[in-house]
């Protein structure tokens, strides 16, 4: 079985990498970009996440904008909110209908919170193409 | 530019000192002051000046009165004078000196002229040297020397007199009025004169109508005062007058004299002309049958009660507004400092959630990089002090735990949140709570007492945050006693409209000097051991409460314990409303 890709972007270097490579150790494929743009760049490669990790507060194209690029662009990937702010916690929740995330964690993470919730949102990504809709 | 306040704020309100005195006694004090002194003159100038008026129209109008009478009654006896005087000069002129001074003749004109004015006492001749050559009368005066008597000398001169009232020869009370002429022998003078009764001019006097306390006579004005006819009040001619006479002769004159039987009089007084005489009219304050004191005197009673019962009202009502100016100032300067402390306390939330946020990306860096750490040494060999570097790691992780425990709690705090009404069972609520912490009071022996009010009425409101407001509250009073306390739960029907819970422990209290402080932020009495708290629960809680239309106060006597009460609207006011306190323009 092939390791779940996952994505991380956020502005803050430091946690991106060490998150990552945090998550490799646990057995994910990771990798880490820096801005949205960077990250929507990688997904139109063709070189799609399983699970995007992605923060809100970023410069020039914020989180949430991101998000809807991102599903727009394709539903199946999956997008867990991971923020510091204290907005993102209901936003995402609330809203989650309208713009499409999976989840939302609040910034520290419990690692272990975290991995059941990439683990989760996998399962509903492979629920959805198993379902064969248009990815 | 600064308005300057006007003269009503001026008077009523020292703008510098307003804030300062807010609710001082003496601005109070000289609120009242001020209203009481503007309602009574507002009120007593208008009930002063109306009484003036209607005083000085009820003098004028009774003056305007008086003065007619005089006027009328000066004319009339005026005319009869006159009349009198063209009657004994045409009778003079009708005969000559020689056909007078024969006393039958005489007698014929005396008759002739009695039988038309009854009043005539006797008619005499006088030669040119004063003595009486002819008479016709009740009396014996033929042949008297008036050549010393002033009608003689005046009526030389003057060709016509009338005399003031006098006894003279006859004894009785007359006056005289006569003519001269010449004779045609020798061109020498001689006098016509006739006598007159005084009660003639009584009767004249008498049929002038003036009312019935009124009074009119003649008074010479030559030398003392004396009557000339009868008065009512000064009795009978030739008594003495007791007041002076106006100086002014021409018109009438009007005056206020002392008393006349305990009242004051109106006099008007008229010099007759050609006579030493002057008409007085006096009346008691007379007019439309009332009397003048009774006039006054009710006048002043109906001010006087008047103005007691306005400065009563005036008072009464001064004070009540002063009461309700001061309950509603009070009650402003309360809501006010709830104000304030609602803002302060807002302004610290956002404030507290900006900085969680900041400190949550740091925080995140340590947490992951200590994590990494542990997560590297876990999968390492063994090396020197393995064991105390992933100790060491640990604490680092679990500070940061405690940490990530205080921002979450802020942000959840301040973060926009949409409430989710429902009917809620106050009651069924609370045992919900409490079995959350059935475990934590067995352990600690505490014992819970239920007072819950029967058939309360649901409350509208949000079900999750009223579990974390008595949570809180519970929590607190748990920590707040000793092994084997006692926290007691009350529900009840505050009124129609909301609902109260009391939450009370039998714990040590709190001091009064920080009870005010324990919603601020990070105020906390449990600083030791594992009882240690963030300082936020209450600050929690209280922003809670208030989101939900609730209030919460707290009472407490140290040594005895505390008690929470929070009231709760039955009907939230609340729709859909989001409570925002977030921090803007921060990065993730």
């Amino acid at each position: 079985m092939s390791k779940v890709k996952v994505l991380i972007v956020d502005d803050e270097k430091e946690f991106a990498t060490t998150l990552a490579e945090r998550l490799s150790i646990r057995g994910f494929e990771t990798s880490a970009v820096f801005c949205t743009e960077d990250a929507l760049a990688l997904i139109h490669a063709k070189n799609i996440p399983d699970v995007v990790l992605l923060d809100l507060k970023m410069p020039r194209m914020d989180g949430m904008e991101t998000l809807m690029e991102i599903k727009k662009y394709n539903p199946a990937i999956q997008v867990i909110i991971l923020t510091g702010h204290g907005a993102g916690v209901p936003l995402a929740g609330i809203d989650r209908g309208k713009h499409g995330a999976f989840d939302c964690v609040m910034k520290p993470a419990d690692i272990n919170d975290l991995t059941a919730k990439i683990k989760q949102a996998m399962e509903k990504r492979q629920a959805i193409l198993g379902k064969g809709e248009d990815v | 530019m600064k308005k300057e306040p006007g003269w009503i704020k001026r008077v009523f309100i020292d703008s510098h000192e307003y804030h300062k005195t807010m609710t001082s006694p003496e601005r109070y004090r000289r609120f009242r002051r001020t209203l009481f002194l503007v309602m009574a003159i507002t009120f007593l100038i208008p009930l002063i000046m109306t009484t003036w008026l209607s005083y000085y129209e009820y003098r004028s109008s009774m003056l305007s009165n008086l003065r007619w009478n005089a006027e009328s009654a000066t004319k009339t006896i005026e005319t009869f004078l006159s009349e009198f005087q063209t009657v004994l000069a045409y009778t003079a002129s009708g005969y000559t000196y020689e056909e007078l001074i024969d006393q039958e003749n005489l007698k014929k004109v005396f008759r002739r002229l009695k039988s038309n004015y009854p009043g005539v006492v006797d008619l005499g001749v006088l030669d040119h040297a004063g003595i009486q050559m002819a008479y016709a009368g009740p009396y014996d005066l033929l042949g008297k020397d008036y050549s010393d008597r002033e009608c003689f000398k005046v009526v030389i001169a003057n060709k016509i007199f009338i005399g003031m009232v006098e006894m003279g020869y006859r004894n009785v009370p007359h006056f005289c009025i006569a003519v001269s002429g010449f004779t045609s022998k020798t061109g020498q003078s001689w006098v016509f004169r006739a006598s007159i009764d005084v009660t003639t001019l009584d009767k004249y006097i008498g049929n002038i109508g003036t009312g019935a306390l009124s009074d009119i006579f003649l008074v010479s004005w030559k030398g003392d005062p004396q009557l000339q006819s009868s008065s009512r009040y000064f009795g009978a001619p030739l008594s003495p007058y007791p007041f002076d006479l106006p100086n002014n002769r021409i018109g009438i004159t009007i005056s206020e004299e002392t008393s006349v039987q305990n009242d004051v009089v109106m006099t008007a007084v008229s010099y007759l002309e050609g006579t030493p005489w002057a008409l007085v009219l006096l009346k008691h304050g007379y007019l439309y049958g009332k009397d003048w004191s009774f006039f006054k005197a009710r006048l002043f009673f109906i001010v006087m009660v008047s103005t007691f019962l306005a400065l009563l009202v005036i008072l009464r009502i001064t004070n009540l507004f002063v009461s309700r100016i001061r309950e509603a100032d009070e009650k402003r300067e309360s809501m006010l400092a709830e104000i304030e402390h609602t803002s302060k306390l807002a302004s610290i939330g956002r404030l507290a959630a900006g900085v969680a946020h900041e400190i949550n990306n740091p925080l995140a860096i340590i947490s992951e990089k200590t994590g990494l750490i542990m997560d590297l040494l876990q999968i390492s060999d063994d090396f020197t002090h393995k064991e105390k570097i992933a100790s060491q790691i640990k604490g680092t992780y679990d500070a940061v735990e405690r940490c990530k425990v205080i921002t979450h709690r802020l942000l959840g705090f301040a973060r926009r949140m949409d409430v989710s009404l429902e009917n809620i069972n106050i009651n069924s609520l609370m045992r919900e709570v409490l079995s959350f912490l059935d475990k934590e009071a067995l352990y600690k022996g505490i014992h819970f007492e239920l007072n819950l009010g029967a058939s309360l009425p649901p409350i509208e409101s949000d079900r999750g945050q009223l579990q974390q407001i008595f949570l809180n509250l519970i929590n607190n009073a748990i920590d707040a006693i000793d092994k084997d306390g006692i926290v007691t739960l009350t529900t009840k029907l505050r009124n129609q409209n909301s609902v109260q819970v009391d939450i009370t422990d039998n714990g040590k209290g709190i001091p009064q000097e920080i009870i005010s402080h324990i919603f601020e932020p990070f105020f906390t009495t449990k600083d030791s051991g594992e009882k240690k708290g963030t300082g936020l629960g209450l600050f929690i809680t209280y922003g809670l409460v208030k989101k939900l239309d609730g209030h919460i106060t707290v009472r407490s006597r140290v040594g005895v314990g505390t008690t929470f009460t929070v009231i709760l609207p039955t009907k939230t006011k609340l729709r859909r409303r989001t409570f925002d306190v977030e921090s803007k323009g921060t990065d993730s």
